[in-house]
């Protein structure tokens, strides 16, 4: 590609490394996430092998990154297709307070309540799409404010947390263990993972996301809708944000308001760790598996350690940080490559 | 100076320059020679080794082996900095101006005139960027913001800010891909100028013609290795070509024209089609068999006319009917369901998806295809390799493997995976937008086969090219297309280079700028 331009003006010169050098900082750049992953684990196990390195803690593990996990793979979809969501926290808590809602005031039964509270995800979902792609608002501010406003309405709805009349049988759905002895949540994360992997991967509509994302414009003329594409992503991040917020909600045994805004900044630290690895800057749902793993294992650490919480968000913010420069610097070493 | 001139006596020795990406050699023990006072003009195929050669000299790449004499001194391989204070310039196409800056601060950015407190000294420096300005007869005033001149006065800027630096080589990269012709004439006209007062001009350039009437020395580079050097009037148009591509280039020959049979249903027909101000009651008939080919100026609404048969845009008046039938499309999708399909201008930013691989730049638009049950919305993998491999081994696209990134693929093998896209589509018409725009000479001529093959199956074929020559070895029919209308349909021996420029400049030659 860089035959057939002279780019010899170009107000910054390309940096000049030999190519050892850049081999091996590509391949940093692919493999540095999971190396990172794997010496975290390493530095816990050696240095509170008691604690740490035991099923107990990695279930505990496991279970705190599936409700990342899948609010997570959600915005990747977004991502993907070239677009953004900021709703997905709001969303989350705010299905999860209707979901307790739905049980205990209106006297839903759980498979009911459950499936309006994924209806209601998809469908924010939707709107979201529906704002970018026919009224063309930009995605940072159309669902931010859609966020923002369903935080109001969840406040009108109860402005209190809903936990009595909550029955027993929706806390025990992410307490049981079904499969394996694994946690429930886990196990949905899987199913919901491997859905989200074949759909991207394997399917028509997940290479007319891929298109999408890579060219729009080529998208369009190689005749794929692009609108409905990207609403298809929106609704996926809508589904999984309530899925998230209703296991939440299941978890805590009460609907309470914001409970899981801070989902947010936890998934895009994850999905953006996730597109430095293995590819160069491409979002894909394996990738956000390790972003959220390496949060996962990262606060674990740090409570075992007995930090103090407020060494979370830094952590946090930093990962994030860091990720979102990986990312930046994967891709820029993709197109110079 | 004579074509023996001897090396030692060379201004600048370019000596043994190699440089390798990723195990391929890019440039191969380049040894090249360059006098002040000339115009050297650099030629090859995409890929051939010209940017690289480039990029070295101007120190963005560090060659691995080699080395530049100027006059008495090494240059500093891999610094900008080096290259800058040994008195090259280099302008590349995409002009690096700040579009908001007046004339004289560009010509002044980055200029060390600075006084010894570290600030600018406006006076010298005006003086200095002035007499710059003389020189390439700039006559605009140079307080004009560069968005307010014309591609051509930005070059004369770009220019006046390499002399300003006291340049001794300019290096110009494609300079006339978005002038005119008289525009062209008017750089051209200044680039002897320049050489007469002492600079080295490299001029890199696709455009042979130019080349051979502008160059005192031309260079030919293949795969990295230079393979022709020949004085001006050494070599003529076909010989340069020869060179270019290491073979000999069919001349359009009268008998590869075909004369559709126009008494049958055409493929495709507009009938008055009006948009906007762009596109002026065009009514057209597409025969089966024949590329069809608008020619005319950029700007005379053909790529409009191809945005609103490819549903990009819908036409105020006037349809479309596709083999008879009347075509209603309200979008690109719908217009590609009914088997229209366009290759679009704007490679990169309208046709190949970069970071993907060739397999999926090709099975973009035949997804359903390659399901593994009809149905159900699952891909087979082994369907799609087998597709992608068949196409790319049908139009012969030079790609290590369809897996390989399209990125990596020279301009010439993007634009034949683009066309690989259709061809399992069920396209009825095909509509190739500027189709060897920045596409080498051999890439070139096989997209032209593979263009015509498809229109001789039966498939429609709509070229707009706004390469002349293009439209005389391609087009089976032409209708030239001047400010939204169709001003003049030429068939057989009438398609000619003049009769094609005649029809696209009457009365158009009054929006010269006075750059001159």
């Amino acid at each position: 590609m860089t035959a057939e331009t002279v780019p010899v003006a170009k107000e910054a010169p390309q940096p000049r490394k030999s190519s050892w050098k850049r081999t091996a900082l590509i391949g940093l750049s692919r493999y540095g996430t999971i190396i990172g992953l794997l010496l975290m684990v390493l530095f816990f196990s050696i240095n509170a092998p008691g604690i740490f390195l035991s099923r107990a803690n990695f279930l505990n593990i496991l279970s705190q990154a599936s409700l990342t996990a899948i609010i997570a793979s959600g915005l990747t979809y977004t991502l993907v297709v070239g677009e953004f969501d900021l709703s997905i926290g709001y969303v989350a808590s705010f299905v999860g307070l209707i979901v307790t809602g739905l049980m205990a005031y209106e006297g839903f039964p759980i498979w009911l309540s459950i499936a309006c509270a994924l209806a209601l995800g998809s469908g924010i979902g939707i709107l979201n799409g529906l704002l970018v792609t026919k009224v063309r608002i930009n995605a940072v501010i159309s669902t931010l404010g859609i966020g923002t406003m369903l935080t109001g309405i969840g406040f009108t709805y109860s402005a209190f947390p809903i936990a009595t009349g909550i029955p027993r049988a929706f806390t025990d759905i992410s307490l049981g263990r079904i499969v394996f002895g694994l946690p429930n949540p886990v196990i949905i994360m899987v199913v919901v993972l491997l859905a989200l992997w074949t759909v991207l991967n394997k399917t028509d509509i997940g290479q007319k996301m891929q298109a999408v994302g890579s060219n729009m414009e080529a998208a369009r003329l190689s005749g794929i809708r692009v609108d409905r594409i990207k609403i298809f992503a929106f609704a996926t991040a809508g589904f999984c944000a309530a899925l998230t917020g209703t296991l939440l909600s299941s978890l805590l045994g009460s609907g309470t308001l914001a409970a899981a805004d801070g989902y947010l900044l936890d998934a895009f630290a994850a999905v953006f760790l996730g597109s430095a690895t293995l590819r160069e800057g491409e979002f894909h749902i394996t990738g956000t598996l390790v972003g959220v793993l390496i949060l996962a294992v990262g606060f674990n650490g740090l409570s075992i350690f007995g930090a103090p919480t407020h060494f979370q968000p830094i952590f946090k913010g930093g990962i994030l940080v860091l990720a979102v420069g990986m990312s930046a610097l994967a891709r820029r070493y993709a197109a110079s490559a | 100076m004579s074509a023996t001139a001897s090396a030692a006596d060379a201004w600048m020795r370019i000596r043994g320059l190699t440089k390798s990406f990723a195990g391929e050699l890019a440039l191969d023990r380049a040894d090249l020679d360059i006098e002040r006072g000339r115009v050297h003009g650099l030629v090859g195929a995409n890929g051939a080794g010209k940017s690289t050669l480039i990029r070295c000299l101007a120190g963005v790449t560090s060659p691995d082996q080699g080395s530049v004499m100027i006059a008495a001194n090494e240059l500093q391989m891999g610094s900008p900095q080096a290259s800058e204070r040994a008195g090259l310039a280099f302008i590349h196409q995409e002009l690096n101006l700040i579009p908001h800056f007046s004339a004289l601060q560009n010509m002044l950015l980055g200029a060390p005139k600075a006084t010894r407190f570290g600030m600018i000294d406006w006076k010298r420096s005006g003086v200095a960027a002035r007499a710059a300005a003389e020189r390439v007869g700039i006559r605009f005033p140079l307080d004009t913001k560069i968005s307010e001149l014309s591609v051509a006065q930005r070059w004369l800027v770009m220019i006046g800010k390499a002399l300003t630096r006291d340049a001794s080589m300019i290096a110009m990269d494609e300079p006339t891909a978005s002038l005119s012709e008289p525009e062209s004439e008017q750089l051209f006209a200044i680039i002897r100028d320049l050489a007469a007062q002492g600079v080295a001009i490299l001029y890199v350039s696709h455009r042979l013609e130019e080349v051979l009437q502008l160059c005192d020395r031309i260079t030919v580079l293949r795969d990295g290795r230079i393979v022709n050097e020949a004085e001006r009037g050494a070599l003529d148009k076909k010989g340069l070509v020869r060179a270019i591509i290491g073979h000999a280039i069919r001349t359009p020959d009268e008998r590869d024209r075909l004369a559709a049979d126009r008494s049958r249903q055409p493929v495709f027909s507009a009938r008055s089609i009006a948009w906007k101000q762009a596109v002026k009651d065009v009514s057209l008939d597409l025969y089966k068999g024949e590329v069809l080919a608008l020619g005319g100026l950029v700007g005379a609404g053909r790529t409009e006319f191809a945005h609103l048969v490819a549903g990009l845009a819908r036409p105020e008046v006037g349809h479309f009917e596709l083999d008879g039938k009347r075509l209603h499309v309200a979008n690109p999708s719908e217009a590609v369901k009914a088997g229209i399909a366009l290759v679009p201008e704007e490679r990169r930013s309208q046709g190949v998806m970069l970071q993907q691989s060739v397999a999926f730049n090709i099975n973009i638009s035949t997804l359903k295809l390659l399901r593994s049950v009809p149905g159900l919305p699952f891909l087979s993998d082994a369907k799609s390799r087998r597709q992608a491999e068949s196409l790319v081994a049908h139009l012969g696209i030079k790609t290590p493997g369809v897996a390989a990134k399209i990125a990596g693929l020279s301009g010439g093998n993007q634009q034949k995976a683009l066309i690989a896209r259709w061809l399992n589509a069920g396209t009825r018409l095909l509509i190739l937008d500027e189709p060897s725009r920045g596409v080498d000479v051999g890439a070139r001529e096989e997209i032209h086969d593979a263009i015509r093959a498809l229109a001789r199956s039966g498939v429609g074929i709509l070229v707009i090219s706004s390469d002349v020559e293009e439209l005389t070895l391609l087009a089976d029919r032409v209708l030239v297309m001047r400010e939204g209308r169709i001003t003049g349909e030429l068939t057989g021996a009438d398609i000619t280079e003049a009769r094609i420029i005649e029809l696209s400049y009457q009365d158009a030659h009054d929006d010269q700028g006075e750059a001159a």
